[in-house]
């Protein structure tokens, strides 16, 4: 259940912000932001509304609908024991806003945003895929990405090519 | 530890046999070497257990005293692919951990076998997915495969008594005077996308969510 003072607490500090309280899922109350606003809601949730850890920044891909993805940010209270989501909509052709300035552990998933949906986010440091090869050229996590993969061989091939040279140049192939 | 055994045995009153009776009463035997060879190879198999997954776990069952592989000879798992022979591939092997499997298995010292544990090293198993290789046959040769997901240490016990089978059937002498210009099929290292060829490969696989590719 979500807590209704939880969500008084976010809406006092939202004041002036426009946002919408959605129906809470599994416990935890849930906004809908939109993507201007979005850095002045987290700056505000940061220093008025407590909210200390980002726990999970991640991605949805609504296939088919515009705009197309949706970014999810869920964000933890360790003063008051208590959590929110906030979604927001973001275009394939737009970027949004970085949140490593408020909470810099929310880099490395931001950087597992981008290698897996292609989000950009602005203001990003280092802005570089985290677990597929960083010439790979596709995005996993999309919905029309073909389940099998593009070519997963190729670039790890030609990596484990190059590194074998360093090693044995003699029997390089 | 089983007698030696050549494939085809003389008949009992051929004059090798006689001689062979003749040489045991002094404290001799007679074999052929490939028998003797491959008899010193088949029962002390070493592994290299390259655990990946949940399967590395029912490994250690097996090498543990329950299950007990010593009685085959084949408890001295060695984490350095040096000092191995057997390479059992227990689990999901992904892109980007296949380059290094592939570089164990180069490190280690003829002759050397491969056991796919499991249905992921197998055929990639359920992850029918961009990130795992589609069976370790892609970029290794491999001698036994072991169904089960994970399978029960009795049953990789069974496929390390049928790779031994196996290795009482390979000739290592003929393949020793051959010289350097035979050799085994060992593969080309080089890692190849093999994709499941069960699974139907159609619009709907390549654009689930477009409505246009739905089935009806």
């Amino acid at each position: 259940m979500a807590d209704t003072a939880t969500i008084e607490r976010v809406r006092a500090a939202l004041a002036g912000i426009e946002h919408q309280v959605l129906a809470p899922r599994d416990g935890m109350p849930s906004l809908a932001l939109l993507l201007s606003n979005l850095k002045d809601a987290l700056r505000a949730l940061r220093s008025r509304a407590g909210f200390e850890t980002a726990t999970f920044v991640t991605a949805v891909d609504r296939y088919g609908k515009t705009p197309r993805f949706e970014l999810v940010h869920q964000l933890l209270s360790l003063t008051h024991n208590d959590r929110v989501r906030l979604h927001t909509a973001v275009g394939e052709n737009e970027s949004a806003p970085t949140c490593t300035d408020l909470w810099p552990g929310a880099a490395y998933m931001e950087r597992e945003c981008f290698d897996m949906f292609g989000l950009r986010f602005s203001g990003h440091a280092g802005l570089k895929r985290l677990l597929m090869p960083e010439e790979y050229g596709h995005h996993p996590l999309r919905k029309d990405f073909p389940h099998q993969g593009i070519e997963p061989d190729r670039l790890y091939r030609e990596w484990d090519r190059e590194r074998r040279k360093d090693w044995h140049p003699e029997a390089a192939r | 530890m089983g007698p030696l055994s050549a494939p085809n045995p003389p008949d009992a009153g051929s004059p090798a046999l006689r001689a062979s009776d003749e040489a045991a009463d002094h404290g001799f035997f007679a074999t052929r070497i490939d028998a003797l060879i491959n008899w010193g190879r088949k029962n002390s198999l070493w592994p290299m257990p390259l655990g990946l997954s949940c399967c590395g776990i029912e490994l250690m069952a097996m090498i543990g005293p329950k299950f007990d592989i010593s009685r085959f000879g084949a408890e001295a798992a060695r984490f350095s692919p040096r000092q191995c022979d057997l390479l059992v591939v227990a689990g999901t092997l992904t892109w980007k951990m296949a380059a290094a499997a592939r570089l164990v298995y180069d490190q280690m010292p003829e002759p050397k076998w491969v056991i796919a544990m499991g249905v992921c090293s197998s055929s990639g198993g359920m992850y029918d997915s961009y990130a795992v290789v589609q069976g370790v046959d892609s970029i290794l040769p491999v001698d036994v495969y072991v169904p089960g997901c994970p399978p029960r240490p009795d049953a990789v016990i069974d496929a390390i008594l049928k790779l031994q089978t196996k290795i009482a059937r390979e000739r290592p002498l003929a393949y020793l005077l051959a010289g350097p210009g035979v050799s085994d099929e060992r593969g080309s290292g080089e890692l190849t996308y093999q994709p499941n060829a069960a699974v139907p490969k159609s619009v709907h696989d390549l654009h689930p969510h477009d409505p246009r590719a739905r089935r009806g």
